[in-house]
């Protein structure tokens, strides 16, 4: 980077030229959008931190840029840089060209031309971006006066109903005058495109714009976003830090690390034949919801380099396998690969990698760990939880003085399983589906609870007195989402690890010794115990919160999304350190998690539950492998799968509309009112739907099936809540991308 | 990760760097220094322990106290005999500001702390049990919030108190109904802290794992909401200060034979023309009490608060340092 920097300015004017033949993307004048060697600095506390070193890409009108990378990669800063939204603490140099007039240097005036205009840009949290004291409508036809300050006000209102319907807001005439509080979070995201595409905008800029929502809202969003691109014709630039997202919807991809984009490329190139370490390890890293084989991810370990230092070498160098001397001899450039036009990596072994390369093997994945109880058949393990028809209904109330009930919301509805010794359980569904308050639940342990809760044998209908309960926390230990809130940032690790210890009635000595087992255990430093934990890295900082958890050898252990504030990287290894756990320690996991992949990954079963129910139990490969419930099919349907072949070609089932509100839940099927199945039925049948409520039945195995298990063995491990799971699709709600309707005008 | 158990290279190496570059600084150093930083502060708390050192040792260096009069000096002003003159009464003021400041302080600080750790524990509470607990303990709360002080203070003080004068020196009675009127507004705002601290995942955690609720206030939510309580305390101080001059001033507070600044400035407001001296001194010296203690606030809120700006200094140093190293690198490099 030094040395472009350093390039005098009569050098810099023959540079475009030659930038544009090493970028081989295309001629200057094509390009909707072509930035060039881009750099965002910032000053911090501890000194100047540069965010952004030397981004370089050209966007064409209707194509789709992926950015990939880790949090602190510098995607969205280079975003923002683009729309000039940056803190005027901020430095950025470099040239950012939209149609060939150039937007960096111009004012801050000059740039609200554009903005919202020729650039648009949908963010990431759906529930801050729009105003909440404005009416949906108002917000859109701000957009529209501020850019077409002739227009009509009839004209105005028409393009906003147009806007809202082309975004898929059922009855947008009267939802123009709804606020942000009465759409749900996906609603709102789809109201954000709306004002993007306001005024049909050449590029837009969407970061991260579903990461914030539930998978099948993701599918949605997605969809809306394919559709608003086809009407604008607008090049989009899409910020991830999920690989799934991109490879059904991007025709080029940049991944970036520290930085610096490390490699570039079609995404075919990218996904199929990475040539640059950090990609390999990115793409190992995401367990994929489609492969039932078992494989441990690959983990990248270590940390993104600190910014603030120039780095010497390539900046991968400290955490790559591969890693030798000529790599910290210098950053390496982005250099063209041989054998693909467009395909760049910045490293220096690229011609050595491949397709034919594993990461598995350049990252060293660990074995797959074998618990003593994996040959066990389930039957013959003791249950360390039993949950027996629990229900946990909250009263809706109304009036300011004399309360009266006017509902009630059903979070849990009757739910019922075990889980043996030894087996990792999974809770998956949208949010408002009821995992979190099932866990919280167990976590209660109260008398007055409604249904059973048996904790390794010690039930809270019998004594739940104080004693009880003590036995049953050392039984059972949690985890939580968020690894920096759940650990007090005034303790020590020491004093955090000693909590549960102290707690238990053990002296000091036997503290202490524990406590360095337990660093061990996770695979932290014991002479890091007197540190803080706002001195480690998320990924540690979980490590912690599991060593937390296991200090008092309990059977059991609570996961509430214990990967999804982390990174893909990171995530790989905590992944692979609870799969590890679990086999050595023997222990028992009840996982809640939205990602459907990290799920599949881990756990040896599943329960899909929809508004408080369980819709479909069972062994983790039969549920995804031949799922039978029509919302596990929208499930499954709708995660998005690393592979640009499989996203292409795949058939989506996208749901209509959200999660009903749990007032207003159906009689009788809770899924009747979204469910692809219900839809395409015929009347008849679609009154027993409504009316009755399908119970949890075992699947029976078709003609087929029993005739191909030459014995008859038990009935497989997989119970689902559906009359007519076998019914046809509504073929509106189904979406097939193939490749030429993805490159559509 | 193929060995789980090995120590990580990249996690060493980061170990050096946070070593290296000082990041390994405990919380309390860093708010020292910024403290430190900021001059003002330092003056303020320089000139509050003077005042407090005056206090306690000033006595000594005159012959007089506060209740000998001096039959050839009435309503002298300063001379070489009585430092600061005497009053109308012929007692030398010196003595009495000295005696005055004294009490001032005693009852600033003790007030100050105690209704802050009255606030606290109280806040926290009904923030840990909420629902009934949480409610009937604000209804406590507010009634006293309610409750017409001044009132109370007079009555107390005044007539209604007669049996607890006889037994309780004046400033004691001041301060227990000082104290009895200044800890709610703190501990509602403590309350809404530590509620909005329940909802964070660590407190949970201490719960499911069987930790007690006394524990948990002491060792959880009191700490975390340290920053506040040090900044209230000093708040605090300078309240009950300042409540003990008004009360003072007005008749319903410190009663002679004690005096107070209060006391002092009251009964001078009479004779400012004849007596200057009688009203500048402790005037003078209640001001520069305040005063100290609210130049220190300044300075704590500064260094507690992540986000405030007195580590600029080190910033601007250390980004132009930097930016000479960058130049350097370039230079090299072309």
């Amino acid at each position: 980077m030094s040395s472009e920097t350093t390039a005098g300015p009569a050098e810099s004017a023959g540079l475009p030229a030659e930038r544009l033949h090493v970028a081989g993307l295309a001629a200057p004048s094509d390009a909707v959008l072509s930035v060039r060697d881009l750099h965002v600095r910032f000053t911090s506390e501890n000194g100047m931190v540069h965010a952004v070193r030397g981004v370089d890409f050209d966007l064409m009108a209707g194509k789709t840029l992926g950015i990939v990378g880790e949090s602190g990669s510098g995607k969205s800063v280079t975003s923002l840089a683009i729309m000039g939204l940056l803190p005027a603490a901020a430095e950025v140099s470099g040239s950012v060209r939209l149609n060939g007039r150039e937007l960096l240097g111009l004012s801050d005036k000059a740039m609200c031309g554009y903005r919202g205009n020729e650039l648009a840009m949908v963010f990431q949290d759906p529930l801050s971006s729009l105003t909440p004291v404005y009416t949906v409508g108002t917000q859109i036809i701000e957009a529209l006066t501020i850019h077409n300050p002739g227009m009509s006000r009839q004209a105005k209102e028409a393009r906003a109903v147009e806007l809202l319907a082309m975004v898929g807001i059922p009855s947008p005439k009267d939802r123009l005058r709804a606020f942000p509080h009465e759409f749900s979070g996906g609603m709102r995201q789809r109201v954000m495109i709306a004002i993007a595409i306001a005024n049909n905008p050449r590029v837009l800029i969407a970061d991260e714009p579903t990461t914030a929502l539930d998978v099948t809202i993701q599918a949605q969003v997605l969809e809306v976003l394919h559709t608003a691109q086809e009407e604008t014709g607008a090049a989009v630039v899409m910020i991830t830090h999920d690989l799934g997202v991109v490879a059904g919807m991007a025709d080029d991809i940049m991944v970036m690390y520290a930085g610096r984009p490390v490699e570039t490329g079609g995404v075919d190139d990218i996904y199929y034949n990475p040539r640059m370490p950090y990609t390999m390890g990115l793409l190992g890293a995401v367990p994929r919801v489609d492969v039932a084989e078992k494989t441990s991810l690959v983990p990248i370990e270590g940390m993104p380099p600190n910014l603030l230092h120039q780095p010497t070498g390539c900046s991968f160098a400290p955490r790559c396998p591969l890693a030798s001397d000529p790599c910290r001899a210098g950053e390496p450039p982005l250099s063209a690969v041989p054998g693909s036009a467009r395909h760049r990596a910045a490293c220096i072994k690229s011609e050595s990698l491949g397709a034919d390369v594993d990461a598995q093997d350049v990252f060293a994945a660990p074995p797959v760990p074998v618990s003593r109880f994996d040959a066990m058949p389930r039957e013959e393990r003791s249950a360390v939880l039993e949950l027996k028809d629990i229900r946990k209904h909250f009263p809706l109330t109304k009036g300011a003085l004399l309360k009266r009930r006017i509902g009630t919301v059903k979070a849990v509805d009757g739910i019922s399983f075990d889980i043996r010794e030894g087996e990792c359980f999974s809770i998956v569904g949208e949010s408002g589906s009821g995992k979190t308050t099932t866990l919280l639940e167990i976590m209660e342990f109260h008398k007055d609870q409604d249904g059973e809760v048996v904790i390794g044998g010690l039930s809270n209908k019998q004594a739940a007195d104080a004693r009880t309960k003590s036995a049953m926390r050392r039984e059972l230990q949690m985890v939580f989402q968020d690894p920096t809130g759940a650990l007090d940032p005034r303790f020590t690790v020491y004093e955090v690890l000693a909590e549960p210890l102290q707690n238990a009635g053990m002296d000091r000595q036997a503290i202490k010794k524990r406590i360095m087992e337990l660093m061990r255990l996770v695979g932290l430093q014991p002479d890091h115990v007197n540190r803080f934990p706002n001195q480690f890295s998320g990924g540690q900082r979980q490590r912690i919160g599991i060593a937390r958890a296991l200090a008092v050898n309990p059977k059991l252990v609570v996961l509430d999304e214990p990967v999804s504030a982390l990174d893909v990287s990171v995530q790989a290894g905590v992944i692979n350190l609870l799969d590890r756990l679990r086999a050595e320690l023997g222990l028992s996991y009840l996982l809640v998690a939205h990602d459907l992949s990290v799920v599949r990954h881990i756990s040896n079963r599943v329960a899909v539950m929809y508004l408080g129910k369980i819709v479909e139990i069972g062994e983790v490969d039969r549920v995804f492998g031949n799922p039978r419930h029509p919302y596990t099919r929208a499930l499954l349907s709708a995660i998005p799968v690393p592979d640009p072949q499989v996203e292409r070609t795949r058939e989506r089932i996208i749901l209509k509309g959200d999660l009903p509100s749990p007032l207003d839940a159906p009689k009788g099927c809770n899924f009747a009112t979204r469910c692809p199945v219900f839809a395409a039925l015929p009347p008849a049948k679609q009154e027993k739907c409504l009316s009755l409520e399908p119970p949890l039945e075992p699947v029976t195995p078709s003609e087929a099936a029993r005739t191909l298990e030459a014995a008859p063995g038990p009935s497989p491990d997989q119970r689902f809540a559906c009359f007519f799971p076998d019914g046809q699709l509504d073929e509106d709600m189904l979406v097939v991308h193939d490749t030429a309707d993805h490159h559509a005008p | 990760m193929t060995n789980l158990n090995a120590v990580d290279p990249a996690a060493a190496a980061q170990d050096a760097h946070l070593e290296g570059a000082d990041v390994v600084i405990g919380k309390s150093t860093i708010i020292f220094r910024r403290f430190m930083r900021n001059k003002t502060a330092v003056a303020g708390l320089a000139i509050f322990l003077a005042l407090t050192l005056f206090s306690f040792v000033g006595g000594y260096f005159t012959p007089w106290d506060k209740e000998t009069i001096d039959p050839f000096n009435i309503g002298m002003p300063p001379s070489a005999e009585h430092y600061l003159g005497t009053s109308q009464a012929g007692i030398d003021l010196y003595a009495m500001t000295v005696e005055g400041t004294r009490i001032s302080i005693l009852i600033g600080l003790v007030v100050g702390l105690v209704s802050v750790l009255i606030a606290a524990v109280y806040g926290c509470t009904m923030a840990y049990f909420g629902g009934k607990v949480d409610k009937l303990m604000l209804f406590v709360l507010e009634a006293l919030i309610m409750m017409p002080a001044l009132l109370v203070v007079a009555v107390a003080t005044s007539g209604g108190g007669a049996g607890l004068k006889q037994d309780l020196p004046s400033w004691l009675l001041l301060i227990i109904v000082l104290l009895v009127f200044s800890w709610m507004g703190t501990a509602r705002l403590i309350r809404s802290l530590s509620m909005s601290l329940m909802q964070r995942d660590f407190v949970k955690a201490a719960q499911y794992m069987g930790v007690p609720p006394r524990r948990i206030i002491w060792r959880h939510l009191v700490p975390n909401i340290g920053s506040l309580l040090v900044l209230d305390i000093t708040r605090g101080v300078t309240a009950a200060i300042l409540a003990e001059v008004a009360f003072s001033f007005i008749g319903i507070g410190i009663k002679l034979p004690d005096v107070s600044l209060g006391v002092l400035i009251g009964g001078a407001t009479s004779q400012v023309q004849t007596f200057p001296w009688m009203f500048w001194v402790p005037l003078t010296v209640m001001f520069l009490l305040t005063g100290s203690l609210a130049m220190m606030n300044d300075g704590l809120r500064d260094a507690f608060d992540p986000s405030s700006s007195s580590s600029g200094k080190a910033r601007k140093k250390r980004a132009r340092n930097n930016g000479t190293d960058q130049s350097l690198v370039q230079k090299k490099a072309s």
